[in-house]
């Protein structure tokens, strides 16, 4: 057999490396070495070979070159046998353990290569619908409202970013809901109009509450004394002889004298619960329950007590699921008949002194948020009693006449939504004091107010339709304006594309026939609008060419892929008028707009997306983090986590910073929650900014984020194999295969108490495990110092299952973390600070998997290996600038790549 | 062209499509007959697929392998289905051998296709067992067939790419309803605009798409094959549209069914969801408004209904992890087995016209392509109802590694279905045959 040149070798980065060098972009053929046919023969070849093979496979004849779907496809057959431990069968010899996972990982990698290689698009990219979030902020930007597209089918994969077109569909029902978005937005956007000048403001002062706030507190002493009465009665009855008979009988039925309370309807003598305590529904224990709430009087007492009543309230903990709502909440309602709109809410409130770091934060959300619903927003309190602050939050309230739960908010403190939680804080405050936990946060008045908005604002789709709508009577319009009306509208919804053939007359026809149905205007309209909002030219980005010629996009095709890219929206008034103009094809045009772009808040559009599926963070979304274990992860304190990623690729971005940052960095970017979770002092309010961290400190860098260790999680435990297979992804940029089909699992070390590391050791037992945790796993213990939320710890525990599936505490074993480690054939670590200068001392590697994650993104197909050339550029090009966030963005955009067809 | 006077000619007529043929109005009532009167000669064979995701808990979900035929043990995980053991049968030893995904429950179960089947394509897959058996089976029904999904919840739960368990005859996904309350609209709501309004209305809906089509096919004229392909997806979901508007066109004026519950209730999720989408099922099938249905089941949304806190993903990771993980997974299991109890409960309680019941001519598979983990191999396979011919109450152990392709085959085929293949079915699966 002739033997081939070796290209594929034991690891993607250096299949990639061999290719770098060279300069055609030829793809890489998936080849393996024919020395691994060593392997097959000594172990598969005396049943597998011939012309009568067993199980009629060859391996013989296996080409050696995995260059189409057939030969992938037989060797994906020889994988999966290893894999799967079938073979060889158990009666023959086995193959020496670290020979076999070498010839597994070469395998499964060369797969990778070979799946990459046959599915290659040859940089084609396919013509393709605006995804979900493209969709929204398009009618954004042309309407002027947010609407809801949660019914439409999620874009986003784990596998591929959400503007990659292949893995966009469209099919009849995602037409409908197109319709039907379409409806409501044009529905929203006329009320909108139509209610633009509509003032609205209302003050709720705090103190106001008051009255209620008493009200409560006397009805529970009420009830209290009445509940005890109750049980007193209850006592009685029970001794009393003419019940004696039914006393006798019933008692060895039950398991305290208490539950006698449940046949208070048999007890001769004793009052019906509602009798005592109204509304009780009869039940004695919501008697129970009120006289278990005999804790909150002195709290409430303390309450009543405190200064600054007559001009504010304070924000109180709810002392558990049952607590009474005596101002836990501070709620805020928006009427029925106020217009959809931009609203301000503001909230004008001081933390106590005697507010502890990490109670000087408010929720705002809709009324009943708590551990599953997250609040809106979170906010640090930094005004103090002498000097109250205003909070401002804006508010689009887009719903224009529909659920009335959608109109109710509150304040919380932070985390009291949680029952849990809330508990936990009260009974630590009886604790310490007695009474409850001190009163954190005062406040003096809430308000809203709607905020008119000014001409400039006018979205272009409504300026087009203005001559139609502000009309009393639209059979008057000439028909002239009104097609010129909707051809001006068609020109804004398709982004400057020109409408179809006979379009216009093909709305105007569906208007009138409309309108012969006995509809009013506004509805033929709307009706006929939403025809242009669900057709192709609005949901699709068309760069109309031939098959083979690759053409250069025009200028309104470039400025459309800059925005998309750049904002997840269409292009502004000022980017197509460079692109009608042709300015836009300028390089140094194009440069000054890609800058203008990343400096406008709607650069939120790109970073959000981008980054949160590049670095995979769905994760963080998997999880309900207990309140009882993490009481600090609150769901507002994930939230900023989360925002942490986003915020500091962010600040790269506007300063202009090195990507290398990302990989470990002297400073942070947070805000005041965060900081406080952090540790770190001195930061208030809720902007996120860059804050420098002490020399020893772990965090700065992905490394150090709480988001990045909880999405390492499962909830509850860190977990190593997620985070080193993040990290090998992610940071190193030498992703493992895909996890494969077929494994035999492990369960014989079930109901014993290991380590995570002695746990996770078993991996490396079976070669088809250790082809890949060998490299996984020891990253992952390096990062064991933090906790499954994220903070830093020097211990781990762990206990045993008992037979009825409870952790059993005899079995707790609680070790010292152990980091120290070393990358499979790299260099080694004592810590995680060694395991950091690791990963950062390779910032080229982590650059090309950046580089080729905003490939894709940005031309919304797979980077495939004739993609090398650009990564290779890009990388270079950066490098040069000292891996400057917006070289790697101007050198893609500027690139041949995404400036042609 | 003739009044169609006779089922055999309607159905011709259907079953050739008739995106923009106008048709002829024929009595609309006389059509509800003619339907009526061919269901109660021999009530019409029915398809139900379910389909769970992330697998089960193999140990105890699986009867032995050394248990064949009907004297098996009923494993613990099946125990809510005791009363039923009769009712159904598990098969083992089969797989889709081209899937490969271990995160994949749904994208390949009813297809069996294989994901880099297409050269220069990143995602492959081709026509599902569903959509084969819809265009026979659902030519006399008001819907063809009906594809539920859970919506968001599907995400977390071990289905893989898919809008539903279904796939067209071009290996694209097919939506439909995302919750009961979807499917209940799709199939109960009261018609109250007059006729005359109503037909006016459907002539309108039909300009609107032909404009839609008209700007399709005028971008297309401009496009390269590959975007041409993409745009084929809008044009044929207009086209969908248009036969579907047919079809409403037909039976315009005849009520829609009563259905034998009430409107569900908005925003449950997980396990009631699940009871109330099978409640919709039976429904659907009882007025016979479709004779083929599949549901992609929620799992996330189950375990937290239930108020358990492991992840999904996690769970079907429960191996050599006593304690919540593996203890969800047994309560998933339980949960789903009930649910399914629940259905052939309903399916044997519901009368045909003819005095037989929906379970004499309905079956129901319940499954996925993943076993456990991320093991493909004997999927977890349960077949119950008596529309298929198949041989209920046992424990069917076929060869290992035998297509699962060849038993869609044998239902399709039970169920009148004329199909020569199927995937990559290498023929009928005698071993399930009754």
């Amino acid at each position: 057999m002739q033997r081939l040149p070796l290209i594929a070798c034991a690891s993607l980065a250096c299949v990639l490396a061999a290719c770098t060098g060279a300069v055609a972009a030829s793809p890489p053929r998936a080849v393996l070495d024919a020395g691994h046919k060593e392997f097959l023969s000594a172990h598969c070849m005396a049943c597998h070979a011939g012309e009568t093979p067993e199980a009629n496979f060859r391996i013989d004849d296996l080409p050696l070159a995995l260059d189409s779907v057939a030969a992938a496809e037989r060797w994906q057959k020889v994988l999966g046998a290893l894999n799967s431990g079938e073979m060889p069968p158990a009666d023959e010899p086995q193959p020496e353990a670290a020979a076999k996972a070498d010839f597994l990982d070469v395998l499964a990698k060369t797969m990778v290569v070979a799946r990459k290689s046959l599915a290659d698009q040859g940089g084609r990219i396919a013509m393709r619908r605006l995804n979900r979030r493209e969709y929204k902020n398009t009618l954004r930007d042309l309407l002027g409202v947010e609407v809801d597209v949660s019914d439409l089918p999620a874009d986003a994969s784990p596998l591929a970013f959400d503007t990659v077109g292949a893995s966009l569909f469209m099919t009849a029902s995602q037409f409908e809901q197109y319709e039907a978005i379409g409806r409501a937005a044009l529905a929203i956007a006329f009320k909108k109009h139509a209610a633009a000048d509509v003032k609205k403001q209302f003050r709720q002062e705090a103190e106001t509450t008051l009255a209620t706030f008493k009200k409560a507190n006397e009805k529970l002493q009420t009830n209290q004394q009445a509940a005890r009465e109750w049980f007193k009665k209850l006592e009685a009855a029970v001794a009393s002889p003419e019940n004696a008979a039914f006393v006798a009988k019933t008692r060895p039925t039950l398991k305290s004298e208490e539950e006698f309370k449940f046949h208070w309807r048999s007890l001769v003598g004793l009052p019906a619960p509602d009798d005592a305590v109204p509304k009780s529904g009869n039940n004695p224990q919501f008697l129970t329950a009120i006289l278990e709430e005999k804790r909150f009087i002195p709290y409430e007492e303390h309450y009543l007590s405190m200064p600054g009543l007559d001009t504010g309230a304070y924000l109180a903990v709810p002392a558990g699921p049952r607590a009474p709502n005596s101002n836990s909440r501070l709620n805020l309602d928006i009427p029925a008949d106020w217009p959809p709109g931009e609203y301000i809410i503001r909230i004008r409130c001081a933390a106590r002194p005697e507010a502890a770091p990490d109670r000087r934060f408010i929720e705002f959300g809709h009324r009943h948020y708590g551990d599953r619903m997250p609040a809106i927003s979170a906010h640090h309190v930094t005004g103090t009693m002498d000097a109250p602050k205003v909070i401002e939050i804006p508010y689009t309230l887009t719903d224009a006449d529909s659920d009335p739960a959608k109109r109710r908010f509150a304040f919380r403190e932070i985390g009291t939504g949680s029952g849990v939680f809330a508990g936990k804080l009260f009974d630590e405050g009886v604790k310490a004091n007695g009474i409850g936990p001190e009163l954190a946060i005062w406040v003096d008045w809430i308000e809203i107010e709607r905020a008119i908005p000014a001409a400039s604002d006018v979205p272009p789709g409504i300026t087009a339709l203005q001559p139609l709508l502000d009309t009393q009577n639209a059979d008057a319009i000439p028909p002239e304006k009104a097609k010129r009306a909707v051809e001006q509208f068609i020109a804004e919804a398709y982004r400057g594309v020109k409408p179809a053939k006979g379009e216009v007359e093909r709305l105007a026809a569906i208007y009138a026939a409309r309108r012969g149905l006995a509809a009013k205007h506004e509805e033929s309209l709307t009706e006929t609008l939403v025809s242009v909002l669900s057709s192709p030219r609005f949901l699709y980005r068309a760069e109309p060419g031939p098959d083979d010629g690759r053409r250069d996009l025009d200028g309104l095709e470039v400025a459309t892929r800059l925005s998309y890219f750049l904002w997840g929206a269409p292009p502004d008034a000022t980017l197509r008028g460079l692109a009608k103009s042709g300015e836009i094809l300028e390089p140094a045009v194009l440069k000054a707009q890609t800058n203008r772009l990343l400096d406008d808040p709607r650069s939120a559009g790109f970073v959000e997306p981008f980054v949160s599926q590049w670095l995979a963070m769905y994760r963080l979304d998997f999880f309900q983090f207990d309140p009882a274990l993490y009481p600090k992860f609150d769901n507002s304190t994930k939230e900023a986590a989360r925002r942490e990623v986003y915020e500091t690729f962010a600040w790269l971005l506007s300063n202009n910073g090195r990507v290398s940052d990302l990989l470990k960095a002297d400073y942070v970017v947070v805000n005041g929650l965060l900081a406080d979770y952090y540790g770190l002092e001195g930061v208030h309010g809720d902007a996120f900014r860059k804050v420098a961290v002490p020399k020893d400190s772990p965090r700065g860098g992905l490394l150090g984020m709480a988001a990045v260790h909880a999405m390492g999680s499962n909830g509850e435990h860190s977990s190593p194999v997620e985070r080193g297979a993040w990290v090998l992804r992610k940071l190193l940029n030498d992703p493992p295969p895909p996890a494969p089909p077929n494994i035999p699992q492990l369960s014989r070390l079930a109901g014993k108490s290991l380590t995570a590391r002695e746990r996770v050791v078993l991996h490396q037992e079976a070669p088809q495990c250790a082809s890949c945790h060998r490299k996984i796993d020891p990253i992952g213990f390096g990062l064991e110092n933090f906790d499954a939320v994220g903070g830093w710890r020097t211990t781990d525990s762990s206990m045993a299952i008992n037979a009825d599936g409870k952790p059993d505490p005899k079995t707790k074993k609680t070790w010292t973390i152990d980091p120290a480690g070393a990358l499979h054939g790299g260099p080694a670590f004592k810590d995680f600070f060694e395991l950091r200068e690791i990963v950062a001392a390779r910032p080229e590697q982590f650059a090309r998997g950046l580089t080729a994650a905003l490939i894709e993104y940005a031309l919304g197909r797979p980077c495939g290996f004739g993609d090398e050339p650009l990564v290779d550029a890009i990388v270079k090009d950066a490098s040069s600038h000292d891996l400057a966030m917006r070289s790697f963005i101007h050198s893609l955009v500027q690139s041949k790549a995404f400036r042609t067809k | 062209m003739k009044p169609l006077t006779t089922c055999i000619s309607r159905r011709h007529v259907l079953a050739t499509g008739t995106a923009v043929i106008a048709l002829p109005a024929f009595e609309s009532l006389g059509f509800r007959r003619c339907a009526a009167a061919a269901a109660g000669a021999t009530p019409p064979k029915r398809l139900v697929f379910l389909g769970f995701g992330w697998g089960v808990t193999e140990d105890e979900w699986y009867p032995k392998i050394g248990e064949p035929g009907a004297g098996y043990g009923l494993p613990a995980m099946l125990e809510p289905l005791a009363k039923h053991k009769a009712d159904f049968s598990i098969v083992q030893g089969l797989w889709n051998r081209l899937t490969g995904n271990g995160h994949y429950g749904s994208t390949f179960w009813l297809t069996g296709a294989n994901e880099y089947g297409a050269p220069g394509q990143s995602f492959f897959n081709s026509v599902s067992v569903d959509q084969v058996a819809a265009r026979s089976l659902g030519t006399d029904t008001r819907f063809e067939s009906l594809a539920l999904d859970c919506g968001e919840a599907a995400g977390g739960s071990g289905h893989g790419p898919g809008l539903s368990l279904s796939w067209d005859s071009r290996g694209k996904p097919v939506g439909g309803p995302r919750n009961p309350v979807e499917a209940f609209h799709r199939l109960f709501a009261k018609e109250t605009t007059p006729l005359e309004q109503q037909k006016a209305l459907l002539g309108q809906r039909r300009s609107i798409l032909d404009n839609a089509l008209e700007n399709a096919r005028d971008l297309g004229r401009s496009l390269g094959t590959t975007d041409q392909d993409k745009l084929d997806e809008y044009l044929q979901g207009i086209r969908d549209l248009e036969t579907r508007l047919s079809r409403d066109e037909k039976w315009i004026g005849a009520p829609r069914p009563e259905p034998s519950l009430d409107e569900p209730k908005p925003g449950l999720a997980g396990r009631e969801e699940i009871a109330l989408m099978y409640d919709v099922i039976v429904a659907a099938i009882q007025t016979d408004s479709t004779r083929v249905l599949t549901y992609r089941q929620p799992v996330t949304t189950l375990l937290t209904s239930m108020g358990l806190k492991t992840e999904a993903h996690t769970m079907s990771h429960y191996h050599g992890r006593p304690g919540d993980v593996v203890e969800s997974s047994r309560k998933r299991d339980l949960a789903q087995s009930e649910l399914l109890a629940g259905l052939i409960k309903k399916l044997k309680d519901t009368k045909e016209p003819d005095g037989s019941t929906l379970f004499d001519h309905t079956t129901v598979v319940y499954g996925s392509n993943i076993r456990t983990g991320h093991s493909l191999d004997n999927c977890p396979t349960l077949i119950a109802g008596r529309g298929a011919g198949v041989k209920l109450g046992e424990n069917i152990v076929v060869t290992k590694g035998t297509p699962l392709c060849n038993a869609w085959l044998t239902l399709l085929k039970g169920s009148g279905v004329n199909a020569g293949s199927f995937g990559d079915s290498t023929g009928e699966l005698g071993e399930i045959k009754a």
